[in-house]
């Protein structure tokens, strides 16, 4: 086995600008369905809290679907399965305009959307009853109270948890690679392949990986502290 | 300005609020008194709808409560009445200045500049305007309270309803509370309250109402009530109070 | 198309159950559910070492420990398996199968999350247990062994079942290193048929819904069991109650 060269991969500039591009390809998967998951998981939120039984049901099940399925299966299923499913054109058009990112992104919201809403549900619920109460009594209406007292206690209850399951989101952006993403994973193995130096690129790899989950991590904790004085009972 | 005719409500097969008639005259203090499971809370929060009524009618300064009427309505009609709870429900994520300032800004569309003064006068009023900044968890439980009574006056309401407004203080902050109640009753405010404070009671309240077992049984004055109680349930109910 | 789920899985349920079994090793749900249990049972011991070095004063301990469980919080899964399938023939010798690779990995990745799963049951104890062990005389690992961690580890019993199911998902990653496990066999299906691939991946999304659907109701189910034994043991035991979240630690790949 070779020595061990760090430099070997940093400095030739090929190796370099694939780990630079899969970063780029990680980093958008990552965001973007961290966004349609957030959404996705208020919109869910706001129908659970409805009062009819069918649609607690459907959501539920959403969840439970989501919650139990494999990750990696869900991507199958939608890039494999559904795109199957689409009329021939838009298949064509999804295989031309990287089409595997875009399912990645749509199997990873929808997939964290199930446990973002569990997330603010649970943080939802841990709300003392008093406080719903106060609020009414004051004469604001159901909207007005969620608006302004409930929904900004449930987000700061929930941040660990949210935290958390963000930092899977982004962990989960590798799986993409399963579905031929050029992410960040894929690329390293690309790298190994053509370079023959699997320790120092998946070193590289693994401290980009690291770096930017102990991020998320450091903005969750940092967001804890500034709320935490404001509510500690 | 609070008048509860032939008022029953039931939880299943327990009758709660028994035949309730009374009344509440405007600028009137009214301690209801009684054992725990006698229905005073129950009675105090149906006057704002938090509880619901089975038959009567319940009217607020003319307006029935319990007639049916959109969210809308039934929310103006909960902002004109000034509610204090008993484990204080101060929103803890904002300020105890914004926690006055919110609802006269959210639910009547005050200005922002306005709602700030007035909030400020009230923390005043209530003798906390240095606490203005401060967040719930740093207060203590009487402070707290006090600036839940600054919240409620922010909405202007004609009475103010308080639920045993002391029971959850450490007993040397009960006084702090209490002293802001009493300059409420001196400065003409109706108030109802369910509480214990028996010296409260004797000094400031207008009548006072004993419940048991959902009735009213006794509505008289304090001097009368305390010196002379008619009904057997009340004479030892302020037996057991004062043989601790 | 549900007579297309219905062909499918009547031609192809043996694969599906056992793989290439006997002509070839172990695969489908037999080799998911055996790498799984095999997964948590190994990784079992190595929690609650980590565990207890994370809870140590001793940095030299609780350094490399808590090291331990930040990489494997931060770092994906599949990378780990790269990194797994590289080292392990270097460390041994010769090479290895994905099977053992894939144990190996999911050995390290369930450990580190265990271990936080352990933690948060002991630290979730009240003090007295440990005080009262002390003054009894025992060492601190002696009381560990016999008063900390019995009531710890029953406690956390369905955190710990939630962990389980969280294996079952991750041992999905091993098809990309050709371990024949249940989503390997449903890829081999559905390159033979390649007309069909919505019914299939269909068929592998539903057979994982209802073997994780009934473990997490199980879970739940011993959760609520756990804390009424629990409330009719804690008359007068004072401290906060232990986390009762069924949710696993986020290591859901």
């Amino acid at each position: 086995m070779k020595g061990f060269d760090l430099m070997a991969i940093l400095l030739n500039p090929e190796f370099r600008s694939m780990l630079v591009h899969g970063l780029q390809v990680t980093l958008t998967i990552a965001a973007c369905s961290w966004l349609l998951a957030m959404a996705l998981a208020v919109v869910l939120l706001v129908i659970r809290l409805s009062p009819s039984r069918i649609t607690e049901r459907v959501v539920a099940g959403y969840v439970s679907y989501h919650q139990n399925v494999p990750t990696l299966v869900q991507l199958m299923l939608w890039y494999f399965g559904i795109s199957s499913l689409l009329p021939g054109a838009l298949q064509g058009w999804l295989g031309e305009h990287s089409g595997e990112a875009l399912f990645a992104i749509i199997g990873l919201g929808l997939c964290q959307a199930a446990y973002f809403s569990e997330d603010l549900r649970s943080g939802l619920r841990s709300i003392p009853a008093g406080q719903a109460e106060a609020a009414r009594a004051l004469g604001h209406s159901y909207i007005g109270s969620m608006r302004h007292v409930l929904m900004p206690q449930a987000v700061r209850n929930a941040l660990p948890a949210l935290v958390n399951h963000s930092v899977s989101l982004f962990k989960n952006s590798s799986l993409a690679m399963a579905i031929g993403a050029a992410e960040l994973t894929h690329a390293v193995k690309e790298v190994e392949n053509q370079s023959f130096r699997a320790f120092e690129s998946y070193l590289l790899a693994t401290m980009l990986y690291l770096v930017f989950s102990l991020l998320i991590m450091a903005v969750g904790a940092w967001l804890g502290q500034r709320t935490r004085v404001a509510t500690a009972r | 300005m609070i008048a509860f005719s032939n008022v029953n409500k039931w939880y299943g097969n327990y009758h709660a609020l028994n035949d309730i008639n009374a009344e509440v005259k405007k600028g009137e203090v009214v301690v209801v008194c009684g054992p725990s499971g006698s229905g005073k809370s129950t009675l105090i929060r149906t006057v704002n709808r938090l509880e619901e009524i089975k038959s009567g009618e319940l009217r607020f300064d003319g307006q029935n409560v319990h007639a049916p009427m959109s969210s809308s309505e039934l929310n103006r009609l909960r902002s004109r009445i000034g509610f204090v709870f008993q484990s204080f429900n101060l929103f803890p994520h904002l300020s105890a200045l914004d926690n006055v300032m919110l609802s006269p800004m959210r639910v009547r569309g005050v200005k922002r500049a306005e709602a700030r003064d007035k909030a400020m006068q009230l923390l005043e009023r209530v003798g906390l305007a240095t606490k203005a900044p401060s967040y719930p968890a740093q207060l203590s439980g009487g402070q707290q309270q006090r600036v839940a009574i600054a919240r409620a006056l922010a909405m202007e309401p004609p009475a103010m309803l308080f639920d045993e407004p002391t029971s959850a203080l450490d007993p040397e902050m009960v006084g702090e509370v209490l002293a802001v109640m009493r300059r409420l009753a001196e400065d003409g405010m109706t108030m109802m309250c369910v509480t214990h404070e028996m010296g409260f009671a004797r000094d400031v309240a207008d009548r006072v109402w004993f419940m048991d077992a959902g009735r009213i049984l006794e509505s008289t004055e304090p001097e009368s009530f305390f010196r002379n109680p008619q009904h057997p349930r009340a004479k030892r109910f302020l037996s057991d109070l004062r043989s601790h | 198309m549900l007579t297309d789920v219905f062909d499918i899985l009547r031609d192809n349920w043996l694969l599906l159950l056992v793989g290439q079994f006997p002509n070839g090793p172990l695969g489908g749900i037999a080799c998911t559910l055996i790498l799984s249990v095999l997964g948590i049972v190994l990784a079992f011991p190595l929690s609650v070492a980590l565990a207890l070095a994370r809870l140590s004063p001793w940095r030299l301990l609780n350094w490399p420990a808590t090291a331990l469980v930040y990489i494997a919080r931060g770092v994906p899964l599949l990378m780990i398996i790269l990194w797994v399938y590289f080292l392990v023939p270097l460390l041994i010798g010769h090479n290895v199968s994905g099977f053992v690779t894939m144990l190996c990995t999911l050995v390290l990745y369930e450990g580190a999350y265990l271990a936080e799963v352990v933690r948060a049951g002991i630290e979730a104890l009240p003090n007295g247990q440990m005080e009262a062990a002390r003054a009894l005389g025992h060492s601190h690992l002696g009381a560990m062994r016999l008063v900390i961690l019995p009531q710890a580890l029953f406690n956390m019993l369905p955190s710990m079942l939630s962990q389980f199911v969280s294996t079952i998902k991750e041992t999905t990653l091993g098809y990309v290193i050709n371990v024949p496990e249940l989503t390997f066999a449903a890829n081999q299906i559905n390159n033979q048929l390649l007309t069909k691939p919505f019914q299939v991946f269909f068929i592998l999304a539903i057979i994982y819904f209802v073997v994780c659907w009934s473990l997490t109701r199980a879970a739940t189910a011993l959760e609520r069991r756990i804390a009424a034994r629990r409330a009719g043991l804690a008359g007068a035991k004072p401290g906060k109650p232990a986390p009762l979240a069924v949710q696993p630690l986020s290591a859901e790949p």
